[in-house]
């Protein structure tokens, strides 16, 4: 195959994986927003639609500019194959990008080229499926064990979900800034306890908590800037 | 029946599975037409193998990581939905926020037994809703955005330095607070009464538990070179928390 006929056939190969990736995306979009409404008619019960909505606008809002940022900045990381696959198989900051960025550097295959595009989508793929693997083993090992899980002795444990995951990312994210952490913290303390009916509303306090501590960061950053400029 | 048994029936599993069937086919065929573009492009072969085999083996410590996450959630919601989430689009950290969130906005909560079959499916609904942007947004701007960056010849994206970074922390940050206030107004303004301290310090205890669990997985990977205990730190910070809840509680 001479230099040209790789060329086409790479953009061929390129037209359909759009074409493919966006076929896919639709499926697994209506197949992930179906399965609720699915398993509500086997629970005898549909998804409250007016909650959900409210719910949305409380939490949803947060993750849906987490969703952006990571659409503009692994995108270009992953090509069009690897990104498709990413953002239906999920963990991407945990587990997709590290391991295409560790496959890529491996085989020494540059960004932006024919190359990587193939490198990253054979990672991400074999990546989604060791995990789809890993965790069926996992999940049918589990069945024997669903009567400890629902042991009245765990019970504290799972009611504890939460907190256990918000104290292993408030490690992770307050020593990134710890200044800046301590003033929606403190903020949030005192509100909540002067107003402790506000504890059935946690996730609506997200917006002025968040609100806070960006203003903080965009102040910081911005004297960061003149000061950088001034020298 | 309890509601957990519900979610654990057969039923759901057989929903869960084929969604997750359905994914594993899709990431076949993904790889199967790029070992064949590989191929056509005059790509070494033993270069690809290189790629798959290092992927493989990288993935299988998060995986369990992930697996972990399973069980940490199974406990209120059920095995398959948790599996489903951890399996396709979803991330832990993401489902637990937004599961709880879901959990309060109805009035119920996601300990053990308080789960009702007429809230699963709006909180089910909630957890699809909120991570699928990426995923809309990649079928619908990938191709464009991809070309754009070509044309403009820009082939590595920014990392740090700007200000959208900096923001995603501090968006996080403001979530954790939010939380973390609750848990601190909730013990010492309990019930309603200001400054009774007769709120449970249970989850206050266990965010210092799994805070304290996540600086020594921090300490060994960073100071110590085990970078590989990355792929559990928030997961076995996790469990160890919900394991300090389960012996507060005897």
């Amino acid at each position: 195959m001479n230099d040209m006929q790789k060329q086409s056939s790479y953009e061929a190969y390129l037209k359909s994986t759009h074409r493919i990736g966006r076929i896919v995306s639709a499926i697994t979009l209506v197949l992930l927003v179906g399965a609720p409404f699915a398993i509500g008619t086997l629970l005898g019960a549909a998804p409250d639609l007016g909650e959900t909505a409210r719910a949305f606008l409380s939490v949803g809002l947060v993750w849906t500019v987490s969703s952006v940022v990571e659409f503009l900045v692994y995108t270009p990381m992953l090509g069009a194959g690897g990104s498709y696959l990413a953002f239906i198989t999920g963990n991407l900051i945990n587990m997709k990008i590290p391991c295409a960025m560790n496959a890529k550097e491996l085989v020494d295959a540059k960004s932006g080229t024919a190359e990587n595009e193939v490198i990253a989508t054979l990672s991400i793929a074999t990546s989604s499926l060791v995990t789809i693997l890993v965790l069926a083993l996992g999940v049918v090992l589990l069945i024997p064990l669903q009567p400890v899980l629902q042991s009245p002795v765990l019970a504290p444990a799972f009611a504890n979900v939460v907190p256990a995951l918000f104290g292993a990312m408030a490690y992770k994210y307050y020593r990134k800034d710890p200044l800046l952490s301590l003033v929606p913290l403190c903020a949030m303390i005192v509100l909540f306890t002067l107003v402790p009916s506000l504890t059935s509303s946690t996730s609506f306090m997200i917006i002025p908590s968040g609100a806070l501590a960006i203003l903080l960061a965009w102040l910081k950053y911005r004297k960061e800037k003149k000061g950088a400029a001034a020298e | 029946m309890s509601v957990l048994d519900q979610l654990n029936g057969g039923g759901i599993y057989l929903i869960c599975g084929s969604i997750v069937a359905f994914i594993a086919a899709v990431c076949v065929i993904f790889m199967v037409r790029a070992w064949h573009a590989g191929k056509a492009l005059g790509m070494d072969v033993t270069r690809m193998k290189r790629a798959v085999t290092a992927s493989a083996t990288f993935s299988v410590l998060p995986s369990v990581g992930i697996l972990l996450g399973v069980i940490a959630l199974s406990g209120s919601l059920g095995v398959p939905w948790p599996w489903l989430r951890l399996s396709v689009i979803g991330a832990l950290h993401y489902e637990t926020q937004v599961a709880d969130a879901a959990a309060e906005q109805l009035g119920v909560s996601l300990g053990s037994g308080q789960m009702t079959a007429q809230a699963f499916p709006t909180i089910a609904l909630l957890m699809s809703i909120c991570i699928m942007w990426g995923m809309i947004l990649s079928a619908l701007f990938n191709k464009k955005y991809l070309h754009r960056l070509q044309q403009g010849g820009k082939t590595e994206t920014r990392k740090g330095g700007g200000f959208g970074d900096k923001a995603m922390t501090a968006m996080f940050i403001g979530m954790v607070s939010a939380y973390i206030g609750s848990y601190v107004g909730g013990w010492i303004s309990g019930s309603g009464r200001l400054f009774s301290f007769s709120g449970s310090w249970t989850p206050l205890a266990v965010v210092f538990a799994s805070a304290l669990v996540m600086a020594v997985f921090t300490y060994f990977s960073e100071k110590k070179g085990m970078a590989w205990l990355d792929n559990f730190s928030i997961a076995g910070s996790m469990l160890i928390g919900m394991l300090a809840a389960a012996l507060i509680g005897q």
